[in-house]
């Protein structure tokens, strides 16, 4: 006797279709003159991508954590997300935790990301999420693109784990895509392109990762500031990476874009190790291009 | 016997170009590629980048970053073709700072710009050929970068060779200017070299098949401690190589 599911197959396949997700999240923040801070204006959030509020930071910035209620991204799920920042507005966005890929059904297709940043003449973003962690089969696609306006500043990094660790998995997942763009008044400044495919590319090969397994890149960006004042900051968080560095254990590098930027790139046997490095870089950049102290987002965890 | 002229000719036109591609993808030809390490100086100063390691380095140089570069060189090929007369200079400024953007390192970003205007400057003191100028005057005017791999690409085509050749001849200069500098660097004798060199070609055809069907958008480069080392280059208290 056919069982129930092999019926409803039969009947119509695509019920038996893994189920794709598609949500997104747009947050408009924007100056409140009066009050002298930036707030959410405005937001869209359909399930799983949800932000509860945004808080004052001490600088006059808003803070929002971005929430995946699911908790993470599931094979299939299609998640966009959105951001416009405002003329003088500051925004610090992080992640509750890390950003669990998970493992997808077999023919699930691969979970995908889109981001899209737009920050207007004056506003300062600092995106600062914790480790995506592919999980043991996973595969993932993002793509982050971010404007910047006449005098808009960012400050964004990603981490990309190797696995669950903890859990014995490392470079166990499919594949991990992400494409990068950083656009400073319509030029690109900086554009990254990483695919890795564990199983068919060796990421201990010696032109990739080699013994290294955790991979973090941090773009430091303002458009203003003259190509003499970034290489001047070059060398500065160069002088600050070295005692950082460590061969065998953690390597930090530093150099300047062709305009607007500076480009931090780390890679680290132990991930632990790279955030408090890129804190501290985030330090004094931010000491150096807006003359004040940058505030690591509070978290529960 | 009676020769057969009517097919000797193209017979010969092929030779003559295989022989100009050969004389522009030497290592001789005055441009400056042999002052470039493009960071395996800092890997190799530091140890971290030994002669043992090549065999393992240069393939995967050859599938991220000589795949990505052989893109942009097919793109620039492409471009006459693609864009009217009004809109060239712009697609080329456009493609050539798409370049840049992929290129994290400061000194190899400039050491790439270096060899790019020097390339099409020698191509311009050899032969006629008024888009090239078009591409470098348009670069000159707008202070921007002429790379490479671009600028090996938009002569490839004004000079009328095929695409599939100079992606090729492209991708096996690129590595043999490694392996060059690794000989300066590494105790890496003559006949090791030339059997590293001997051994990359079915590596120097893959990555020229895959940067065939590779769109620019897509292609990717993932080399982590080939960035770190040519980030770090700066850094280096002696140096033999400008990158």
């Amino acid at each position: 006797m056919a069982s129930v599911a092999q019926n409803a197959r039969e009947v119509s396949p695509e019920l038996c279709q893994p189920r794709r997700l598609q949500a997104s999240l747009l947050l408009d923040f924007a100056r409140d003159e009066i009050a002298g801070c930036t707030v959410l204006a405005a937001s869209r959030q359909e399930p799983p991508l949800k932000v509860v509020r945004a808080f004052n930071v001490q600088d006059g910035a808003a803070l929002a954590h971005l929430h995946n209620v699911s908790g993470g991204l599931l094979g299939g799920d299609q998640l966009a997300l959105k951001v416009n920042v405002g003329a003088r507005a500051g925004v610090q966005l992080t992640t509750t935790g890390a950003t669990r890929i998970y493992r997808p059904r077999h023919e699930a297709p691969p979970a995908t990301q889109s981001n899209e940043f737009t920050l207007y003449e004056d506003a300062l973003l600092e995106y600062v999420p914790d480790a995506i962690i592919p999980y043991g089969g996973a595969r993932f696609s993002q793509t982050t693109t971010i404007y910047l306006a006449q005098d808009a500043g960012i400050f964004w990094w990603e981490i990309l784990a190797p696995g669950r660790e903890a859990g014995g998995e490392s470079f166990a997942y499919d594949s991990v895509e992400m494409k990068t763009d950083v656009v400073a008044l319509g030029r690109p400044i900086a554009s990254e392109r990483v695919r890795l495919e564990p199983h068919r590319q060796s990421t201990q090969s010696f032109g990739r990762l080699g013994p290294y397994r955790t991979w973090a890149t941090f773009c430091i960006a303002r458009v203003g500031p003259s190509a003499a004042e970034w290489l001047a900051l070059e060398y500065e968080l160069r002088e600050q990476a070295m005692p950082l560095t460590k061969h065998g254990e953690t390597l930090w590098a530093v150099s300047a874009l062709p305009a607007h930027g500076v480009m931090v790139r780390c890679v680290a046997v132990h991930g632990r190790h790279v955030l408090p490095g890129l804190q501290n870089l985030w330090q004094t950049a931010k000491q150096r291009l807006y003359g004040r102290d940058a505030v690591p987002p509070r978290k529960v965890n | 016997m009676e020769r057969d002229s009517a097919n000797e000719a193209p017979a010969q036109a092929d030779a003559l170009a295989d022989l100009r591609l050969l004389h522009l993808a030497d290592s001789a030809l005055p441009i400056g590629a042999l002052a470039h390490s493009f960071g395996l100086e800092s890997l190799t100063a530091c140890e971290m980048l030994t002669a043992r390691d090549l065999p393992d380095f240069l393939p995967t140089y050859l599938e991220e970053a000589g795949t990505m570069e052989a893109v942009f060189c097919r793109e620039a090929f492409r471009l006459p073709a693609a864009t009217s007369q009004n809109d060239f200079a712009a697609r080329w400024l456009a493609l050539n700072i798409q370049s840049s953007a992929r290129k994290p390192a400061r000194e190899s970003r400039a050491g790439s710009a270096s060899l790019g205007a020097n390339f099409l400057r020698v191509v311009l003191g050899l032969a006629e050929v008024p888009l090239a100028r078009e591409a470098l005057n348009a670069s000159r005017r707008s202070a921007s970068l002429v790379h490479y791999s671009t600028a090996f690409g938009l002569a490839g085509n004004l000079l009328g060779f095929a695409e599939e050749r100079v992606a090729l001849v492209y991708l096996h200069q690129s590595v043999a200017n490694l392996v060059s500098s690794c000989q300066r660097l590494l105790p890496l004798g003559q006949s090791d070299a030339a059997r590293i060199l001997w051994n990359l070609k079915p590596a120097i055809l893959a990555a020229a098949n895959r940067s065939a069907v590779t769109a620019l958008q897509d292609a990717s480069c993932f080399m982590p401690l080939l960035d770190w080392g040519a980030m770090e280059h700066p850094a280096l208290s002696t140096r033999l190589f400008i990158s």
